[in-house]
């Protein structure tokens, strides 16, 4: 248990999603295959950083997730050989990903109250009254008159959406399918 | 490795977290969580990614601070756009948040509103406000792309086009309506929903109309296609004295309709079939037992070094696969390993041969 290791984590790497994500969608065909993806880069960071903490963790998860990339192509039996052959295309450089943006505090509410508004209606409800009105989730139960399960699966469901459109990673993904929080409700 | 893969993950994490958040908390449990998060790396990133999201929410706090909340009215449908919660919000989040409740009309709005105030002097200038708010207020723009180049625009409803190789749009917006004219190529347009603005395409004498959705349209020699990933869209002749009536065509999301002089077939394949199709979008070409004459033809379209068909059997012959479309050396360079085919290399052209 590091703790100050998961802080350097949320605050140098994380806040580098919205970046990753780009670069793996331009990157990798297979769009369902990014999630995974994404995890696999981030356990590997994570992993090294627990022995040494990277000078440059922006670059260096770049790197990991060039390496992952090509490993996973070279792994895949239906890519051909020349598929890999072509793997230079991945060499974007970094500096061509649009550069990270540290957000102000004003922007990141904004950003936060953005990810609330796009919720599905229900969930949404929730969220507001556990997050804006800080009510506890018993409460919330009670005023909406529903169950204290629901209210927590609800706000599971919350705290999961808010956080892809927080790192600002997943929209993109999603606007593939122009509406994401329709999307998202089928695939439950 | 991805066993129980990412999203399976996720949604263990969130459960944890919205377990703790409801509470009794008690030692065993938190026992339990660290257990889970002993398990495996994974499992700790995405609890730190989502707590991480979850404590920042804790700011949205700001949004209602204050309020002596009528609490239920306050959290209704659009909280956000109660003017009791606006009042509170720090300035630029505001506008933000309530352009969404009102959909993206609010920005055109504000013009008319300002001129109707002064128009209501008198009756005249009342009118000439109207005729204005419906037909002078209106944006008009030209995108087009070279051959190779993609290019996604956004555009002033919030609706994105993209536009495929060698492709040309003209946009113009009324506060009536959205109106796009396809004048080359291939555009993918991802719509804003406003019900009020209908968003139509128009292409070779068609008009295809969309509310909310996302789709994309292809003009070829005499004919126009139109792939649907989402939504409904509506197909139809373009009001025009002596076109010929033809009905009115409805398509759902993996529809993949072909209209030609003759007529309009439609294809019904999944949303992923549709997708697909417009997986030039990512730099890709996808095709599944396709002739190869049309996978060639596919790659000119990126190309200016054009792949030229010596042979007819040639031509015929069934592939598969994705390919980057920015590289036709390597998909020639694949086919001449995979099928008895001989590559020319000239100049300008890459010229395939029956080996």
């Amino acid at each position: 248990m590091d703790i100050s290791l998961d802080d350097w984590f949320a605050n140098e790497i994380l806040v580098h999603e919205g970046a990753l994500m780009r670069y793996l969608q331009r990157c990798w065909y297979q769009r369902d295959e990014i999630p995974d993806l994404r995890q696999d880069i981030y356990v590997r960071v994570y992993e090294a950083a627990a022995k040494a903490r990277p000078a440059m963790p922006k670059s260096f998860m770049f790197t990991v997730a060039r390496h992952l990339m090509t490993d996973r192509l070279r792994r895949a039996r239906v890519v051909s050989i020349d598929a890999v052959g072509d793997i230079d295309a991945l060499n974007v450089l970094i500096d061509d990903i649009s550069p990270e943006r540290r957000l102000g505090a004003r922007q990141e509410l904004q950003r936060l109250a953005e990810a609330l508004d796009r919720l599905p209606p229900r969930c949404r409800q929730v969220m507001w009254l556990r997050r804006v009105e800080d009510l506890s989730q018993k409460a919330v139960a009670a005023h909406m008159g529903i169950s204290e399960k629901t209210v927590e699966k609800q706000v599971a469901k919350g705290m999961r959406l808010m956080a892809d459109h927080f790192y600002g990673g997943m929209q993109a993904l999603r606007a593939e399918s122009a509406m994401p929080e329709m999307d998202d409700e089928r695939a439950r | 490795m991805s066993v129980p893969d990412s999203q399976q993950i996720e949604h263990s994490a969130a459960a944890w977290l919205a377990r703790r958040d409801a509470g009794p908390w008690s030692a065993d449990d938190q026992a339990q969580l660290a257990a889970w998060l002993e398990r495996s790396v994974a499992h700790r990133i995405a609890f730190i990614r989502l707590e991480h999201a979850w404590r920042q929410s804790g700011r949205l706090k700001a949004l209602g601070a204050g309020a002596d909340r009528g609490k239920a009215a306050a959290c209704g449908q659009i909280p956000a756009t109660q003017p009791a919660a606006n009042q509170r919000l720090p300035t630029d989040v505001l506008p933000d948040v309530r352009r969404r409740g009102h959909g993206s009309r609010a920005r055109l709005v504000q013009h008319p509103v300002r001129y109707l105030a002064v128009a209501a002097i008198t009756l005249l200038t009342l009118s000439v406000g109207w005729g204005w708010w419906h037909y002078a207020n209106t944006i008009e723009a030209d995108y087009q792309t070279t051959i190779g180049a993609l290019d996604t625009v956004k555009l002033a409803d919030g609706s994105t086009v993209t536009l495929n190789s060698d492709s040309r749009v003209h946009v113009t917006f009324s506060n009536a309506r959205r109106s796009i004219d396809l004048q080359q190529g291939e555009a993918y347009f991802a719509v804003a929903k406003d019900p009020g603005r209908p968003f139509v395409v128009h292409a070779d004498g068609r008009r295809v109309t969309a509310v909310g959705t996302a789709f994309a349209v292809r003009r070829d020699a005499g004919n126009l296609r139109v792939v649907v990933t989402h939504g409904v869209v509506r197909m139809e002749a373009d009001r025009s004295p002596g076109a010929a009536r033809q009905a009115t065509t409805l398509l759902p999301a993996g529809s993949v309709a072909v209209a030609s002089a003759a007529g309009v077939l439609v294809r019904s394949d999944s949303v992923q079939q549709a997708r697909d199709l417009l997986a030039w979008r990512n730099g890709y070409l996808s095709f599944h037992d396709t002739p190869l004459a049309n996978a060639a033809a596919e790659f000119n379209r990126y190309n200016t070094h054009k792949i030229v068909i010596a042979d007819p059997a040639v031509g015929a012959l069934r592939i598969g696969g994705n390919f980057r479309w920015s590289n036709a050396d390597a998909f020639v360079r694949l086919l001449e390993q995979g099928f008895p085919i001989h590559v020319v290399r000239r100049d300008d052209t890459l010229v395939l041969q029956h080996r």
